[in-house]
């Protein structure tokens, strides 16, 4: 394959959204839902030339672009979230009044950042992959156009990220100054040997970590998460979730993960993220505790979860933050589906009042729900429960015991927030009348795919530890 | 021919909840039916392991064992003769316990049998697991469905109940699970293989001082599943609130597991650490048992006098087990059992009267044995066993706790038989107030002596108190040599600590500070 064909997949994705963008002028109201089977289209032909390229490990454009088995890996999962999301987005929007296909085209663009994010070792690709991503993600945060959240959300979002683009954009130009590359293995090297110019590098190095930190919702750059994940559109919500933050911690562990062993400032900036890893995982957790508005909870449970993932990038342990992201993806998908399934038209049930009696209501949605709270609380056998063993016993083996006793008692706050929707839903009599619109077929078929990947990752996670076991191989 | 047992008793009950899932709600008898002939069969499938247990034999019987995850994390089965009486009270109880709720669980019942025949997976399991991680799954497995019923069909403080339990429980087992971690790295540190067997940790001796952190965080563990003084206040709650079969099922296997825990992971792990905190842990013990006793004799509900009672006695199985010889840890052992029995019945016998009168206030009774003879009868057996009246199996257990009690600390024998007197009073008090005197509440005219189904399951408890407290003799047979070799690996790692680890090359030293907290 040359340089150009290993753009394809990639290709196909940016393609398939404009085309979606173009078909939209066309299409009447009632035929949006073409645009989706039009996107899930270049979706498959993306996996399936993705596929092709598994354990070739390939880099092409001056190793600008490299498809090796972390990409692909990554990629996959990506391509798996979006589908999702754009199944359980397709009823959504026409119930809310956001019928765009403008959601369709977005997400692909913002799949293509995603894609471009992992599949690079260059800071400076992995900059325009942010920004592909990030800009795509603003529009769609403002979807709802006529909801004033919605508005608010992507104001916020839009704000805030790109305060935290123009720290990585300035701690790039610094760290350019000062290492004369930008590649990862680059900066690496140059780290190792020592550089004249330390304060500078540090500085820059430290920006750069920053803007990544905004990105991915890390305590104390994590104000913006909460209100944009409460005002965005339900699967753009599951949609930020998944997507940037995987992108972002695979980014982060790439660098940092070589750099532990540098030598270089490597000391004082382990203490650092160790303290955010712990307060992330602790503050999430605690101010989850408060909220009475389930999207905003799960919005802190996402932070929280940022804890652990950072924990893993702190132990340097691939393996399980792969587990992490893909058990993260299944689950926090499904518990996203499942607050897209309690909606009517023109409606969403947010709070957590509304959840009462709602297990015994509609029994299956319920049961499925309760399955994804108790994955995210860690109760085995679920993929919750392995993810974060994986993720604690590799933190351990790197003596990160102070760390783990911290991130396990922040999830045994987590239980009580999680514990206490499965409340509502199963030991409260309903309060208010809740009517939620139960035709919605491609929702539960990825509420069903989703539990199932629960399950399967909890009990025979074994062909994902495999492929996963291959990526890591690469990723260093 | 080789039938997987232990499996088949452990997954047999999540088919059955699984295949629950998909029968139409409204068929009452079809789901009881089908609910409880499975609970019946997996008990007969695991009398089979009564028989076919060899008592002499080294060693773990029945053992499955396969690869799961890898890593050291493999499906490992296997019963020793502490906890093949512990599932078989486990098989026992279930039928019993989903007999007993035919009337009282009135609606949800679907949902309600499908987390009775979950928990009963979950119980077998923790009693079986030899690997460390499957013991934590079904451990953690046991909460969500005993979660669900207080919460769903408790009383009027049900949530707060079983958050408390939950959050509680979780404290504990979340703490222990670190430990697990750290285990799980020295032993890869020390030998080069990944292994969460638990044999395999017998093996290994670690530094005292690291002992002592991995020691408390099982202990917590377990004493909060006991539970022990001062981490109780969780189950006179979930008692009072839960269901009567839930509070059967809590009282007489749940609880179980706690001291369980004990024998089986915390005290052979850490023998040096054991040493150092035996007496605190016995202490505590002693105040669980002279403070549950007497927080049961002011209880004005039945069931937390019960519950209260459950700490009592729980304190003295505790007790006998710290004495860490063979007749405590017997003792402690059967004991277990027959707390299972006397307690779960007069849960049982409780529920039968809140069926009726819809209070457990004991000022509302008084005068029941002349309206409902059959049933007084029931209740006093269930009483007596509670208190050790010689004859019943109560006196048995606590007879053997007592001789090795005296034989560990005189002193503490001389406290804890204390249990007995203060149990012969709250019981005998409350039995004299709800069952004789004249009948002040005329409501209580209303009410229908035992029916039928009310006996069948009440009367194989009966027998096997008398059973077990005239011939003990097939119980003890098969506990006994386990907990002899049990206590003889606690004591003999001990010894071999204080006799320089580096003489004895089967066990591996873990050298000082290599927990690597950094």
């Amino acid at each position: 394959m040359n340089s150009f064909g290993a753009t394809v997949p990639l290709l196909l994705i940016v393609g398939g959204a404009l085309l979606v963008f173009l078909l939209e002028a066309f299409l009447k109201k009632e035929n949006k839902n073409y645009l989706a089977y039009v996107s899930l289209f270049a979706l498959i032909g993306c996996g399936i030339l993705s596929a092709k390229a598994w354990n070739a490990g390939r880099s092409y454009f001056d190793g600008m672009l490299r498809l090796d088995n972390p990409a692909l890996f990554l990629t996959f999962l990506f391509l798996i979230a979006v589908a999702f999301v754009i199944l359980i987005g397709m009823k959504y929007i026409s119930m809310q009044d956001a019928n765009h296909g403008e959601f369709y085209g977005l997400l692909l663009l913002a799949l293509s950042g995603l894609m471009i994010m992992v599949s690079s070792t260059n800071l400076i690709v992995i900059f325009l992959g942010l920004e592909v991503l990030s800009v795509s993600s603003y529009a769609l945060a403002g979807l709802k156009r006529k909801d004033d959240k919605s508005s608010e959300s992507a104001i916020k979002y839009f704000l805030m990220g790109s305060f935290a683009s123009a720290f990585l954009v300035f701690g790039m130009a610094i760290l350019f100054g000062t290492a004369q590359t930008l590649d990862i293995s680059g900066l690496i090297a140059f780290f190792k040997t020592g550089p004249d110019n330390q304060v500078l590098s540090l500085v820059g190095f430290g920006l750069v970590l920053v803007g990544l930190a905004f990105k991915i919702a890390i305590v104390p750059f994590h104000m913006w998460a909460p209100d944009v994940y409460e005002g965005a559109p339900t699967p753009v919500t599951a949609f930020f979730s998944v997507g940037p933050k995987a992108a972002g911690f695979a980014v982060l562990i790439r660098l940092l993960a070589p750099y532990w062993n540098a030598g270089f400032g490597s000391a004082k900036l382990f203490a650092f993220l160790w303290a955010l890893a712990a307060l992330t995982t602790l503050v999430g957790s605690l101010i989850a505790l408060r909220q009475k508005n389930i999207k905003r909870m799960l919005a802190y449970s996402s932070i929280a979860n940022g804890g652990y993932m950072l924990i893993a990038v702190l132990a340097g342990d691939g393996t399980a933050l792969l587990f992490f992201l893909t058990t993260y993806v299944f689950m926090s998908i499904g518990a996203f589906g499942s607050l897209i399934a309690l909606t009517g038209n023109g409606r969403e049930y947010n709070e957590l009042e509304d959840f009462a009696g709602i297990g015994f209501k509609y029994p299956w949605i319920g049961a499925i729900f309760a399955v994804f709270l108790l994955s995210l609380a860690g109760f085995p056998p679920t993929g919750g429960f392995l993810a974060k063993f994986y993720v604690f016993v590799g933190a351990v083996r790197q003596g990160l015991t102070s760390l783990v006793l911290i991130a396990v008692l922040a999830s045994l706050i987590s239980v009580y927030y999680y514990l206490r929707i499965v409340v509502y839903m199963y030991m409260r009599e309903p309060e208010r009348e809740v009517s939620i619109e139960l035709e919605n077929p491609a929702l539960y078929l990825v509420l069903f795919l989703s539990l199932y990947g629960v399950l399967q990752l909890g009990i025979f996670p074994g062909n994902v530890l495999y492929l996963i076991k291959q990526a890591v191989s690469a990723l260093f | 021919m080789n039938i997987p047992i232990l499996s088949l008793i452990t997954f047999l009950p999540l088919a059955g909840a699984l295949l629950l899932i998909f029968l139409p709600k409204e068929n009452k008898n079809l789901l009881y039916g089908i609910a409880l002939s499975l609970a019946v069969v997996v008990f007969l499938v695991s009398l089979s392991l009564y028989f076919g247990f060899d008592a002499q034999a080294d060693g773990p019987q029945f053992v499955e064992k396969t690869g799961w995850l890898g890593f050291g994390i493999q499906y490992h089965l296997g019963i020793d003769g502490i906890s093949l009486f512990l599932v078989l009270l486990t098989t026992l109880l279930m039928p019993i316990a989903l007999l007993s709720s035919w009337s009282y669980i009135q609606d949800r019942i679907k949902v309600y049998l499908i987390f009775m025949l979950i928990l009963e997976t979950g119980i077998i399991g923790v009693f079986i697991s030899l690997n460390m991680f499957l013991f934590y799954v079904f451990w953690e497995a046991t909460l969500i469905p005993m979660y669900f019923l207080i919460g769903i069909w408790g009383g009027k403080r049900r949530i707060y109940a079983t958050m408390k339990f939950v959050l509680f429980t979780m404290l504990g087992s979340l703490l222990m699970l670190v430990a697990i971690f750290v285990l799980y790295h020295l032993y890869y540190k020390a030998t080069g293989t990944y292994s969460l067997n638990i044999f395999d940790y017998y093996q290994m001796l670690l530094d005292p001082k690291l002992q002592t952190w991995l020691f408390l965080a099982f202990a917590l563990a377990f004493a909060i599943k006991v539970p022990m003084f001062p981490f109780h206040t969780w189950l006179p709650d979930a008692h009072v609130e839960a269901p009567t079969a839930g509070s059967v099922i809590l009282a007489a296997v749940l609880l179980k597991m706690g001291a369980y825990g004990f024998i089986r992971f915390a005290l052979p792990l850490f023998p040096n650490a054991v040493e150092t905190f035996l007496p605190v842990l016995s202490v505590l013990a002693i105040i669980g048992i002279i403070y549950g006793g007497l927080m049961a004799l002011i209880q004005k509900d039945i069931k937390s006098l019960v519950a209260y009672s459950s700490v009592s006695h729980m304190g003295l199985i505790m007790l006998a087990l710290f004495s860490l010889n063979v007749e405590g840890a017997t003792g402690a052992i059967y004991q277990m059992l027959n707390h299972g029995l006397s307690t779960g019945m007069l849960f049982l016998v409780v529920g039968i009267l809140y069926e009726r009168s819809h209070t457990r206030l004991i000022k509302d009774f008084g005068g029941l044995s002349k309206q409902m003879p059959v049933f007084s009868a029931f209740f006093l057996v269930a009483l007596l066993s509670s208190a050790g009246l010689p004859g019943l199996n109560g006196f048995v257990g606590e007879i053997t706790c007592f001789f090795g009690i005296f034989a560990a600390n005189k002193t503490f024998a001389i406290l804890s038989v204390s249990t007995v007197i203060l149990a012969a009073a709250y019981l005998l008090w409350m039995f004299e107030r709800v069952m004789h005197g004249p009948i002040t509440n005329e409501k209580i005219l209303s009410y229908k002596d035992v029916n039928k189904r009310e006996i069948v399951y009440l009367v194989p408890i009966v027998v096997l108190m008398f059973w077990m407290g005239l011939y003990p003799q097939p119980f003890l047979r098969k506990i006994e040599p386990s907990v002899a070799r049990a206590i003889a690996g606690i004591k003999s790692a001990t010894k071999v600590f204080v006799q320089k680890p580096e003489s004895v090359p089967a066990k591996f030293k873990i050298p000082e500070g290599s927990a690597g907290i950094r």
